[in-house]
């Protein structure tokens, strides 16, 4: 059977249905039997004439990376995709607009900059959605009806796509669109005498299961929803909002309630104010706002009253780069805010694993009575996938909470010294279980005491849960050079995992002897498997998307020895091609 | 050296512990200084739950930092001691999370006003179902004396050795301008007269303020003093009925202070009752 991997772009202003025409073909190609994985960069501004990017690889095998560059860019619109052809192959191939509605000037014409290399078919895209539909709007469907004849892909399959997507519309706007289609695929059918070699024709691929095509905020809300979550509070911040307007939507069906609050702050105290009411609650926010939560984390973990943030990171510090991604909090989620203040952080590393990482959350933080923070980033947050519909999270995922027995209620010691750290939890309401919490340094009680013993006791107990944590955590993703000592050994975290995985199998295949290693759990941290893996390999390599090296730094720590980094803030999210040819280099 | 007789202490004790009102205090024993006005600010909080007939374990007592903060200490209910400025919101979602229980919000004049300021206004305009109690004293004192957002104009503190610079806000107009649906004073030296307030206020399905007159009787010695306040306090209803928001506004002007409702409208919603309305 032969094998497509390949990577197609759509580049338009904003407000010319880039973004929609990417979605339309990743659902085609979902429903062909394709993994998918799609990413869309567009303007941090609602209005004007950004530039849109919708990035979608298509492959017959799993996919761990989005691919650095296209195969195919279709041009909607000339001087955006001149500063798109960067992101083309060289033996790529363009579709652009042969007769625009206005002739280009000498040097604006995206025509004029391709590379040599680059195959070019030319679709008068303009006057074709013109003649299909009387406006060029529908360009983008043109442009997805001659790549569809161009590739021999499937033309009925596609068009039900399209349908599929305007279902909700009235018929013009369903006809238009599907008309704008079969004008492009049958002019492209036609007209372009084909010179590449790219086909779908021929390939089929095996009836999949049902698959859900979804991005990791999407995933958050819905494992959420599946844990048992009764309440949100939240503040709408890039590019974390969408899990918040999810939940106001379906949390009131599953008896929930959600806030959005005058601030960030107001959010995550609502959230610990629910969570000493006893019930699951969550907010998710970015760096801005993790930045006013710190003031929180302390007393979570102090207090011991579970709360969970999502922190989807962004561009930083400040304001930062609001719809670019990045991983520069892992410092923040870590270590933000003062004193002695373990908690938990969970970094998924894929679309997918956004849904245990979630649950797993919930889970933890009830049980263990404390903070935890789960960090997605801005490419995990927004990419799509198609995923198996994950299974719902078992029963004993859904109470964790350990309530005092009815002896322990004689005299209760809210804050009692356990083996596991972990003392039995009153809810308000339980007769004979009332006591008092508080941010300052206290004894089992829970009433203030400053003694250096008392501190030191509590510390340690506080330090103890997390040991449990431990013991629970999902065991780290580690893919070993079978028998031999390795000679470069990659350590990844969060949505970078996937990348360097794939250039370990891709460096393989080159003849390195390569191992790769990532911990969804990066607090508190599995360092003897890290030890382990570390010593099975003679050099190691940390690519991550911050500029500091900050999970590089905290390695360091672990394994004490001297490693590689690779660090890019771009924006984009990580590539295997960049750690493939550090990797060659190394 | 003459030593005070057990008996005698047991004996008063017992006297003590013979009002059952202090079924809602908490074995222990305020941080308070002797003759601090909180004394009688919970007086007036143990009355009107016993007189409510509130359960102790469906209480629960939410408070922020500084003296005020440690309110929670001396119930004999669930209470939590969050973070200087944020009672409102740690009350607003366990309120959301536990409707069940009686919430209670405690705050001082730095709390609410200065650092916890900017919650005050979306508590009010939400109606969250939270009874929310201002000890005002006008001045920081847990700190030592510094000035505070109600501290008046010129008066020396502190942090103002010749006069504080800033104007003081005025909370009852605050919170009126801010919708707030049941705005009341209270003054410590009044326990009776407060108690019929905080039972108003917990009975009323909607977010209660209420302003507390109370003397820092350690770092204001010539302000906020009790022969001051004695001086300069009146029972508000004889001025108002309490359903007029342009009377309400007037009576708060400053000094004397009116004592007792301000403002009530009986007809809002709570915020988990229009919830229920727009979900329904």
């Amino acid at each position: 059977m032969k094998d497509i991997n390949l990577v197609i772009e759509i580049c338009g202003s904003a407000g010319e249905g880039t973004i929609s025409a990417g979605e339309i073909l990743s659902r085609f190609m979902s429903a062909q039997g394709y993994e998918i994985m799609s990413f869309d960069s567009y303007p941090a501004e609602i209005r004007g004439f950004g530039k849109c990017v919708a990035h979608t690889r298509i492959s017959s095998d799993p996919i761990y990376s989005p691919g650095k560059l296209a195969d195919v860019l279709i041009a909607l619109n000339d001087i955006h995709s001149i500063s798109q052809l960067s992101a083309l192959k060289n033996k790529g191939i363009l579709i652009y607009d042969s007769q625009p509605a206005r002739p280009h000037e000498e040097d604006k014409s995206v025509l004029g900059w391709v590379d040599p290399g680059v195959i070019s078919y030319g679709i008068p895209l303009t006057m074709l959605a013109q003649r299909a539909a009387g406006s060029a709007r529908g360009r983008n469907m043109v442009g997805l009806g001659a790549i569809a004849a161009i590739f021999h892909m499937d033309k009925d399959g596609f068009t039900a796509s399209i349908e599929n997507r305007y279902a909700k519309k009235k018929k013009i706007v369903i006809d238009s669109n599907v008309n704008s289609f079969l004008e492009g695929f049958e002019w492209a059918g036609k007209h372009i005498e084909k010179i590449d070699s790219f086909s779908f024709e021929g390939v089929t691929m095996p009836l999949q299961k049902e698959k859900l095509i979804i991005n990791g905020n999407q995933l958050v809300a819905r494992a959420a929803l599946d844990a048992n979550l009764k309440f949100y509070a939240g503040y709408p911040i890039t590019p974390a909002t969408k899990i918040m307007e999810i939940l106001s939507k379906e949390l009131p069906g599953h008896g929930g309630t959600l806030l959005q609050t005058e601030d960030e702050i107001a959010a995550i105290g609502a959230v610990v104010g629910a969570g000493f009411g006893g019930i699951r609650a969550m907010t998710a926010t970015s760096g801005p706002g993790f930045a006013l939560m710190t003031e929180f984390t302390g007393l979570s973990v102090m207090a011991e009253v579970p709360a969970v943030i999502i922190n989807s990171q962004r561009g930083g510090p400040s304001t930062g780069i609001p719809t670019k991604t990045e991983q520069s909090d892992f410092n923040a989620a870590l270590s933000g805010g003062t004193g002695d203040c373990p908690r938990v952080v969970l970094a998924p590393t894929d679309t997918f694993s956004c849904y245990q990482a979630t649950v797993l959350a919930l889970y933890l933080a009830e049980k263990y009575q404390t903070l935890v923070v789960v960090l997605l980033d801005f490419f995990l947050s927004n990419s799509i996938r198609n995923i198996d519909i994950p299974e719902k999270p078992s029963e004993s995922l859904l109470n964790a909470n350990i309530a005092p027995l009815p002896e322990e209620l004689e005299n209760y010691q809210r804050y009692k010294i356990t083996e596991t750290g972990i003392s039995p939890r009153a809810i308000p309401g339980t007769p004979g279980g009332i006591f008092f919490s508080t941010g300052l340094e206290h004894d089992e009680y829970g009433r203030p005491n400053y003694s250096d013993k008392g501190h030191l006791k509590m510390t340690e107990k506080r330090y103890k849960k997390y040991a449990g944590v431990l013991t629970e955590a999902p065991i780290p993703q580690i893919s070993e050079f079978e028998g031999e000592m390795a000679d470069i050994g990659v350590i990844s975290w969060g949505s970078s995992a996937g990348a360097a995985r794939e250039a370990v199998m891709l460096a393989r295949k080159e003849g390195i002897k390569a191992s790769s290693f990532s911990s969804m759990m990066l607090s508190p941290f599995p360092e003897k498997e890290l030890i382990d893996f570390s010593d099975k390999c003679k050099k190691i390599l940390v690519p991550e998307l911050n500029y500091g090296g900050q999970f590089a730094n905290f390695a360091t720590h672990i394994i004490k020895r001297p490693l590689e980094r690779l660090n890019f803030i771009t924006g984009r999210p990580m590539a295997s091609e960049d750690i493939l040819e550090k990797m060659r280099e190394m | 050296m003459e030593t005070i007789k057990s008996d005698y202490l047991d004996e008063k004790l017992d006297q003590v512990r013979a009002k059952d009102f202090l079924k809602y205090r908490s074995g222990d024993l305020p941080t308070w200084c002797p003759g601090c006005g909180y004394f009688g600010i919970m007086d007036a909080l143990y009355k009107a739950c016993r007189e409510l007939e509130l359960k102790h374990e469906d209480i629960c007592t939410v408070s922020g930092i500084g003296c005020s903060g440690r309110t929670p200490i001396f119930i004999n209910s669930y209470g939590f001691h969050t973070l200087h400025g944020r009672s409102i919101p740690v009350a607003t979602g366990l309120k959301l999370a536990r409707e069940d229980l009686t919430v209670f919000a405690v705050a001082g004049d730095g709390d609410a006003l200065g650092i916890g300021g900017g919650h005050l206004p979306h508590v009010a305009r939400k109606n969250i179902d939270i009874t929310f109690l201002l000890f005002d004293n006008s001045i920081y004192g847990l700190t030592k004396g510094q000035s505070s957002s109600t501290t008046p104009h010129e008066m020396k503190t502190n942090s103002h050795p010749v006069g504080n610079p800033d104007t003081p806000l005025n909370p009852i107009k605050l919170a009126l301008a801010y919708g707030a649906s049941f705005v009341a004073r209270g003054y410590a030296g009044d326990p009776e007269g407060m108690k019929t307030i905080i039972k108003q206020g917990i009975q009323y399905k909607g977010f209660s303020f209420i302003q507390i007159l109370t003397p820092c009787v350690t770092f204001d010695k010539t302000n906020r003093t009790w022969k001051n306040l004695k001086e300069n306090v009146y029972n508000l209803t004889l001025h108002t009925q309490a359903d007029n928001m342009e009377t309400a506004m007037r009576a708060a002007e400053n000094e004397p202070f009116g004592v007792g409702l301000f403002f009530q409208d009986k007809e809002r919603l709570s915020y988990q009752d229009i919830l229920r309305n727009l979900n329904s």
